[in-house]
């Protein structure tokens, strides 16, 4: 099953503007095409490096 | 004999003070501590300026006149009983509005925001207060940051002071109107794609992106919390290298800030670059540029290289996947942001954001994450080729300023999406959160060209010191943009 970008958004509580919909249609294929299928990349294994801190912000010394 | 000296000693005061707007803080600062010059003439000078350009330029969102002239009162009594504190003591300045400063509205340049007052200061405000700056208004920049154009539907366009049909370029547009036409000495702007780097280009002035965590973000209404940085927008390289000194510094009410030792900038701005080596990446950084553009880059590049420089061709093949995580990183960050307003309020965001908050909801966490994975890739490369060069240089913008209201850029005579094409060369540093200096090179007609320098990581002396060497040698330096030639 495959929702619509106004179904996607109207599930999420968003109305989009009418004169939207085509817009961003057109530009959620370019994001998507510019992504392609991520080849000549090596990302399966990379850890995307964000740190939980304990006890805070900041690794204190 | 004396008559003579004193009369020339007359003249050259005169000379100093006059088109006081038009001076850098390097030219202004010695007149300060010298009390030739008073801070308040000086900040009355900006502040007529400043409105009197308005309806020209539309760079401010407020001013704060009657609080900037009893400030500049009390810092003249400072500098008077020897209390000078350095470079930017007694020099007025308007910031972006989405730096919060104590009791007073701070808009995003929104209408959601309008009257919205912060009960604190900003850490950049409240440095750039103890520094002795002089706070004379509030900039114009694009609605929440979220924009290049600066083409603001609640406030108006801010105008590129260079061509006033043209875009200053955004989001920081306010910041670098003002500076490049002298409402404001210098100025910080904020930068998720490119936003202080995009307008510095844009309107012939420098514009620094510190590395990702060396300026403290508390107190800046954020766009996109992994993306965000808050840099200098100045005039001359001196400039940016003395207002960085400031600002820097570790902030631990800013999770991001990192706790690393700052540096003296001035002092590192020697000008010398004999043996330095010069990064050049053809395939992504040089691949559909403006002719003129590219001209004005690469001989820049070969202006460094008769100061002793050489050049090393880099390969960054992960590059190819930057602009789909700069924007599924950024787009999925601000609708996080902005997301409970799109669900109740959306009439009330610009037309041209909501629509950049609605394909923020789009991307799944999968894409997301895919976009951090291919992050750190780039942060790698980019780690790797720092072993065999010093920086790396490029175009900062493809294309030179579009036209007020336009939604495409002209490429070699083509017509390219704006947006797209004006953050191509600067989001990669915002994912990488490397540092990068765009600094003017040249002008197509009438219009300024920048160039870009990216260093390792909290070597912002290094991208200054080579921005720096440049500026000495650039023949266009001293070129300013006239608002009122048309009169």
């Amino acid at each position: 099953m495959s929702l619509s970008i106004q179904q996607l958004l109207e599930n999420k509580g968003i109305t989009p503007k009418p004169e939207h919909l085509e817009l961003l249609k057109t530009r959620w294929e370019g994001i998507q095409s510019l992504r392609s299928h991520l080849e000549g990349i090596a990302i399966d294994d990379a850890d995307i490096a964000v740190r939980s801190i304990p006890g805070g912000d900041h690794l204190d010394n | 004999m004396m008559r003579i000296s004193l009369c020339e000693a007359f003249l050259e005061v005169i000379i100093l003070t006059t088109d006081l707007h038009l001076k850098s803080v390097e030219e202004l600062a010695p007149l300060l501590e010298s009390k030739t010059l008073s801070p308040v003439e000086l900040t009355k000078a900006i502040l007529d300026f400043a409105e009197e350009s308005q309806p020209k330029i539309n760079a401010y969102m407020a001013f704060y006149r009657e609080e900037a002239l009893a400030q500049s009162k009390k810092i003249e009594n400072e500098i008077l009983q020897g209390q000078y504190k350095g470079m930017y003591h007694g020099i007025p300045m308007a910031l972006k509005d989405n730096l919060y400063f104590k009791d007073k509205i701070t808009t995003m340049s929104s209408k959601i925001h309008k009257d919205f007052v912060s009960d604190y200061d900003a850490t950049v405000v409240e440095k750039l207060r103890d520094a002795g700056v002089i706070f004379t208004g509030k900039l114009s920049m694009h609605e929440y940051a979220w924009g290049i154009t600066n083409n603001n539907p609640h406030y108006g366009p801010v105008r590129n002071p260079w061509d006033l049909d043209k875009i200053p370029g955004g989001s920081s547009g306010g910041s670098g109107a003002a500076v490049a036409a002298g409402a404001s000495v210098a100025s910080l702007g904020t930068d998720t794609a490119g936003s202080i780097r995009i307008p510095s280009s844009a309107c012939g002035i420098v514009g620094l992106k510190p590395t990702h965590g060396r300026v403290s973000k508390y107190g800046c209404y954020p766009l996109a919390w992994s993306l965000d940085h808050i840099g200098p927008m100045t005039k001359t390289v001196k400039d940016a290298a003395g207002l960085l000194e400031v600002i820097s510094g570790f902030d631990h009410r800013d999770p991001t800030c990192i706790d690393v030792p700052t540096d003296n900038y001035v002092q590192q701005l020697s000008g010398n670059i004999k043996d330095l080596v010069i990064g050049i990446n053809e395939e992504y950084f040089f691949k559909d540029v403006d002719a003129d553009i590219e001209k004005a880059v690469r001989a820049s590049i070969q202006s460094l290289v008769d100061q002793g420089a050489k050049v090393e061709v880099v390969r960054l093949p992960s590059l190819q996947y930057a602009e789909w995580a700069e924007l599924v990183t950024s787009l999925s960050e601000a609708a996080a942001i902005h997301h409970s307003d799109l669900q109740k309020r959306p009439q009330d965001f610009g037309d041209d954001i909501r629509l950049l908050f609605e394909l923020g909801e789009l991307p799944s966490a999968v894409d997301y994450l895919q976009a951090q994975q291919v992050r750190r890739q780039i942060k790698q490369e980019f780690t790797e080729i720092f072993t065999q060069i010093d920086v790396l240089i490029t175009p900062t913008l493809p294309v030179v300023a579009s036209t007020i209201g336009d939604d495409f850029a002209e490429l070699n005579g083509k017509k390219v999406d704006l947006i797209d094409n004006i953050i191509r060369f600067t989001g990669p540093s915002n994912l990488t959160g490397l540092p990068a200096l765009s600094v003017p090179c040249g002008f197509k007609g009438n219009l300024p060209i920048g160039l870009q320098i990216i260093g390792p990581a909290f070597k912002e002396g290094r991208i200054l010191n080579v921005g720096y060497a440049l500026e000495q040698t650039n023949p266009l330096k001293n070129r300013k943009p006239n608002i009122f030639a048309n009169i």
